[in-house]
């Protein structure tokens, strides 16, 4: 088990420089997940940290040791890929035996090694298969099992659930989780989808452009997103963001958004006359009685059996509220917001950055 | 529905009924000849009056002076098909290992290059050959032969077997990369059994253009003792009263082995010698 530490980390393809100097610690034993949308480096970071890219500039550590000149075999990592990369022609035991072979490993050490990760993924029967006659899933646990036989410091991940049907990645996603729970191996864990980063992570480190836009445990991240990007990447469905003016000055505090609507603000950040983005999460809208709140009219009503999303026009824009009731409504009818001032994110219309009190 | 794949049947039969006999009336003479009595061979008949073995007995037993090494040259040739299948397979497959998983720099253009060799057709070349090779003082010897198929098989089977191995997942040897193998141990036990089908394939194909070359071997190679069956073949027609059934019949023998190598290995060569021509 070991830290993980980049400083300063610079990535040019050519004269495309892809990642713009980044630096954050992992901690030993912690699950890092690095999420963002594609293009965005977290892929190329984590081949640097694995080995199988140049680091053009910055340094990267493992337990305090620089290994930026260390070969991949000799950094002690072990990394599952997307398309899971078997050896087609060596069976599932063979497989996992590889890279201990390679190291001319005591065979019965090795046995002993194969024998117990085959009992924690649950791959005892398909030892003497080959890949190809295993499911996604069961491939997907070669994969892991091949990592787990090194007992690596480090395992590295690259997107590895994104080839599995919706249900199997969600099986898999606890699966890989108990499995961490379990052997406390630092983990950095690469993926596109902020459901899977928010539901593994010890914490999560949100990049974008080939810059960190913020680092958080996932319930930092979803209640007080740093900035914009960050506001509408994580949660799903996206936060509710318009764009308004903050007005202090007499009455109680509001943002008057542009082409109509009104909401409500308390105390908090934002100056008079500033203008933000006004940020509220589907789940903090309600639907008020009484004719009291923001007026607006249903557009679609989309029953999911525990929640209902309602898409709600305000205005010249348009907001989506989520609730755990089955709220009696129809499309076209007209509606009052209630907005609890407590929930609302403020941001910086130019600059992105939440306004913090 | 069942008309439809009738018809299509059908279509195929139109076709393959007449390019079957087309192909396959040579090779019916060529047997002919073979079973015939001498005074009967050019009768003309469908099938002899008489058939015979007693051709197969004089080649075996080289009982004609242009068969009195038969079996020495019929050996020459074997050893000359495979050692130029076996060579070009090694310097092939390391090229092409070079050039797509290794990504050596100038590799492509290494290969491009040597493909554009096929420009000039080999019969061209043929001159030139036998001069480098009294340059390096190999002529009448065999590994001058061996060495001048190489060098016409290979850059064909480079392009074959990097196509082939382009279709390799590079996870592969990023996963073995991080395994710990070595460029060499990635070669040998990762690169080599997922190739085995496309080495068979140019490994044959090198082999049977070693086997069937006439003009390199009838160059190159002079001395009786040294010659392949092929060019054996060709002295037979210096003489002006042939003996055609005899040369008919070493011809039947010389083409098996070439069919039973083919067919042995059919699976491999479509497969193998397409592989990576279209995206899948």
């Amino acid at each position: 088990m070991a830290s993980v530490s980049f400083s300063h980390i610079e990535k040019s393809f050519g004269s495309t420089k892809v990642i713009h100097g980044i630096g954050f610690d992992i901690a030993d034993g912690e699950f890092m997940v690095l999420v963002g949308p594609s293009g965005c480096g977290k892929s190329t970071l984590l081949r640097m940290l694995a080995g199988l890219e140049e680091i053009t500039g910055g340094v990267i550590a493992i337990d305090g040791k620089e290994v930026n000149d260390v070969e991949s075999k000799d950094r002690d990592i072990a990394m599952v890929f997307q398309s899971y990369a078997l050896y087609p022609h060596m069976t599932v035991a063979d497989n996992m035996a590889f890279s201990l072979k390679l190291r001319k490993a005591d065979p019965k050490m090795i046995a002993e090694r194969v024998d117990k990760a085959s009992k924690i993924l649950n791959l005892d029967p398909y030892l003497h298969r080959f890949p190809r006659e295993l499911s996604g899933g069961q491939r997907q646990r070669v994969a892991m099992g091949r990592a787990i036989v090194r007992d690596p410091k480090v395992f590295l991940f690259d997107e590895p659930l994104s080839n599995l049907d919706a249900k199997l990645r969600v099986a898999m996603r606890a699966e890989i989780k108990a499995l961490h729970q379990r052997l406390k191996t630092t983990t950095v864990y690469v993926t596109h989808d902020q459901v899977e980063a928010m539901t593994m992570a010890d914490r999560i480190v949100v990049m974008h452009d080939g810059r960190i836009e913020q680092i958080g445990t996932p319930l930092e991240l979803y209640d007080r997103p740093g900035n914009l990007f960050v506001a509408q990447f994580i949660g799903s469905p996206a936060m509710n963001v318009v764009q308004g003016t903050v007005r202090r000055a007499g009455g109680t505090a509001h943002v008057d958004v542009e082409g109509g609507g009104s909401w409500p603000l308390d105390g908090g950040p934002g100056v008079d006359g500033q203008a933000v983005s006004y940020g509220i999460r589907p789940e903090h809208l309600t639907l008020a009685s009484g004719g009291n709140g923001v007026p607006g009219q249903i557009i679609v009503v989309e029953p999911t059996g525990a929640e209902t999303e309602l898409l709600i026009s305000v205005g010249a824009s348009q907001v989506i509220l989520r609730t755990h009731g089955r709220p009696r409504v129809n499309p076209d009818e007209k509606v009052h917001l209630a907005v609890d001032p407590a929930n609302v994110h403020l941001f910086d219309r130019t600059s992105g950055q939440r306004l913090a009190a | 529905m069942k008309l439809r794949q009738v018809t299509a049947e059908a279509k195929l039969l139109l076709i393959g009924i007449p390019v079957l006999i087309w192909t396959m009336l040579p090779i019916y003479h060529l047997f002919l000849f073979a079973i015939s009595p001498k005074d009967q061979a050019m009768g003309g008949q469908l099938w002899p009056d008489k058939p015979t073995l007693h051709n197969f007995e004089v080649v075996f037993l080289q009982q004609h002076h242009y068969l009195n090494f038969f079996w020495l040259q019929m050996w020459n040739s074997l050893v000359i098909a495979v050692a130029a299948g076996l060579i070009t397979l090694m310097v092939a497959t390391g090229a092409a290992f070079a050039i797509s998983r290794l990504k050596v720099r100038g590799g492509r253009m290494a290969m491009n290059l040597a493909l554009l060799t096929y420009f000039i057709p080999a019969a061209f070349l043929a001159v030139p050959m036998y001069k480098t090779m009294g340059v390096y003082g190999l002529l009448n010897n065999q590994w001058s032969l061996i060495l001048a198929m190489v060098t016409i098989a290979t850059p064909y089977s480079i392009w074959v077997l990097k196509q082939a191995s382009d279709k390799l997942p590079f996870e592969l040897d990023e996963a073995a990369k991080i395994d710990g193998a070595s460029p060499l141990q990635l070669f040998r036990l990762v690169y080599l059994p997922l190739m085995t089908p496309s080495l068979v394939a140019v490994g044959t194909y090198a082999l049977l253009l070693a086997w069937n070359e006439y003009l390199y071997a009838f160059l190159l190679l002079s001395s009786e003792r040294d010659i392949t069956l092929g060019v054996a073949l060709g002295n037979f027609l210096a003489a002006d009263d042939s003996p055609w059934e005899l040369l008919m019949t070493t011809g039947l023998i010389y083409a098996l082995p070439p069919a039973a190598i083919y067919y042995t290995f059919k699976r491999y060569m479509v497969g193998g010698l397409t592989a990576g021509a279209v995206k899948s």
